[in-house]
């Protein structure tokens, strides 16, 4: 069970009509590192032109470029990093979260991490974890890049989380995923659909654990650039019924979560998640939840 | 923390200073800790706080956030025009005809820190001559030895 055609085939039944689509360049400011507004004026100099993406706080479409924006030197200086317009949206939905205790549980390249921490304006704490010995130094760069002072890397599992002994406010989990045909183009030939029910499996146990670390309240974000529901909508319908979580409201751009997948009805609380189909964005599932108290 | 106020020593960083109850060692990499974030660093991480600079080979190498504090305490450095900023972060030398102007006093062989017109800290490198002494235009003033260039060049 694989192919263009196969696949093709699931995303009609999900309500969604398959379009090709490429991925436009996006970058995001960081405003620990940039006062003033003026890094689009200060980038038009140095050959990149910007145009503000109506969705993003920070964010900006490279609208055109004579130099390469990740080999500039307001790049190299950290003053913006290089982020896929719907992975900017996963960091921003926490409620509050200065000065808070927070887990990036599969942190590498570390996109999301600088992001927290600019959100964060480098207060509170975050804990960075990744299993892989390539991405966590790619990681370490992008934090030692962007000046980024309140984290702790740490390479590991994020399945052993709860061996921290820490507690966390918030948790990230932008959980390893089957991505989709938007940011990669081979993606139909090497896809399956037993990848995905092996990559199904994997975000639910590093949910089941990073659950165990979450203070009462606390909030989880849980996204991925999959389109496919055993990644997104299901995995949070089995995430509600299982792990003392409650789905929350989002504000953010995206069509509401799909309740009724191949025959199978969802909670409908799964309505409360975001799913956005490839566009002016790569493909991207983001939901938010609460850790009900315990008793 | 004795390497670090070496370098600082080195270009003259006179202001310099932080407490070193919240420098961190690990396998030979020094990192500067706050207090809170102290609280959440256990054996074995990988990276925590603000990374200062690795010790190798019997040398200590300044990150470039090291750099930046040392840049606000005074160092000895020079600023140069937009050309030669490029090109420096393009792991080229300085041309006595690009510096725009020269903070503190730097001699031969000394270690210099170098800006761009907006102050940002691009690296550093050793004077090849003597600041304010007479140079020809296209006289090479200050050798590279590390630019923030080098973030490129690492994930090759």
């Amino acid at each position: 069970m694989s192919g263009k055609v196969f696949f093709k085939n699931r995303y009609s039944k999900l309500g969604w009509a398959f379009e090709e689509t490429g991925q436009r360049q996006a970058i995001r400011i960081n405003r620990t590192r940039v006062k003033d507004n003026d890094l689009p004026e200060r980038m038009k100099k140095a050959g990149v032109t910007l145009e503000k993406i109506p969705f993003l706080e920070n964010g900006y479409w490279v609208k055109g470029s004579t130099v390469s924006a990740g080999a500039t030197a307001e790049y190299l200086l950290g003053l913006y990093s290089i982020q896929e317009a719907a992975a900017q949206i996963p960091a921003t939905l926490f409620s509050d979260i200065k000065g808070k205790v927070i887990l990036d549980a599969c942190a590498a390249p570390g996109g999301k991490t600088v992001q927290l921490a600019d959100l964060m304006d480098n207060d509170g704490a975050i804990i960075a974890l990744d299993i892989s010995k390539e991405r966590i130094a790619a990681l370490a760069n992008h934090l030692e890049r962007c000046r980024v002072s309140n984290t702790v890397v740490y390479r590991r599992d994020a399945r052993t989380a709860s061996d921290l002994h820490l507690q966390f406010d918030c948790i990230l989990l932008d959980a390893p995923c089957s991505g989709n045909f938007a940011s990669d183009s081979d993606w139909f030939r090497r896809r399956t659909l037993k990848d995905i029910e092996r990559n199904a499996a994997l975000q639910r146990a590093i949910l089941a654990e990073v659950v165990t670390c979450v203070a009462d309240d606390g909030e989880i974000v849980y996204s991925t650039c999959s389109l496919e529901p055993e990644e997104n909508e299901m995995n949070m319908d089995w995430a509600i019924k299982h792990l003392n979580l409650e789905i929350e409201d989002t504000e953010c751009k995206g069509e509401g979560g799909i309740t009724k997948v191949f025959g199978r009805d969802l909670d409908a609380s799964v309505e409360k998640c975001k799913r956005i189909w490839p566009g002016e964005t790569q493909g991207f599932f983001v939901c938010k939840l609460r850790r009900r108290r315990r008793q | 923390m004795k390497l670090i106020a070496e370098f600082a020593k080195r270009v003259n960083a006179s202001t310099f200073s932080f407490s070193d109850e919240f420098v961190l060692e690990e396998g030979g990499r020094y990192f500067l800790l706050n207090s809170p974030l102290s609280r959440y660093v256990q054996k074995g991480f990988f990276y925590a706080g603000i990374y200062l600079g690795k010790f190798k080979d019997g040398q200590f190498f300044p990150s470039f956030n090291l750099l930046s504090m040392l840049a606000k305490s005074g160092a000895r450095s020079v600023t140069v025009d937009k050309k030669a900023a490029w090109l420096f972060v393009c792991s080229r030398d300085i041309f006595a005809k690009s510096i725009v102007t020269v903070h503190g006093s730097a001699k031969k062989g000394d270690t210099v820190l170098v800006l761009n017109q907006l102050g940002e800290c691009l690296g550093f490198g050793r004077a090849t001559l003597s600041m304010g002494s007479r140079a020809e235009p296209n006289q090479i003033a200050v050798k590279n030895l590390s630019d923030i260039g080098d973030f490129l060049r690492r994930e090759r």
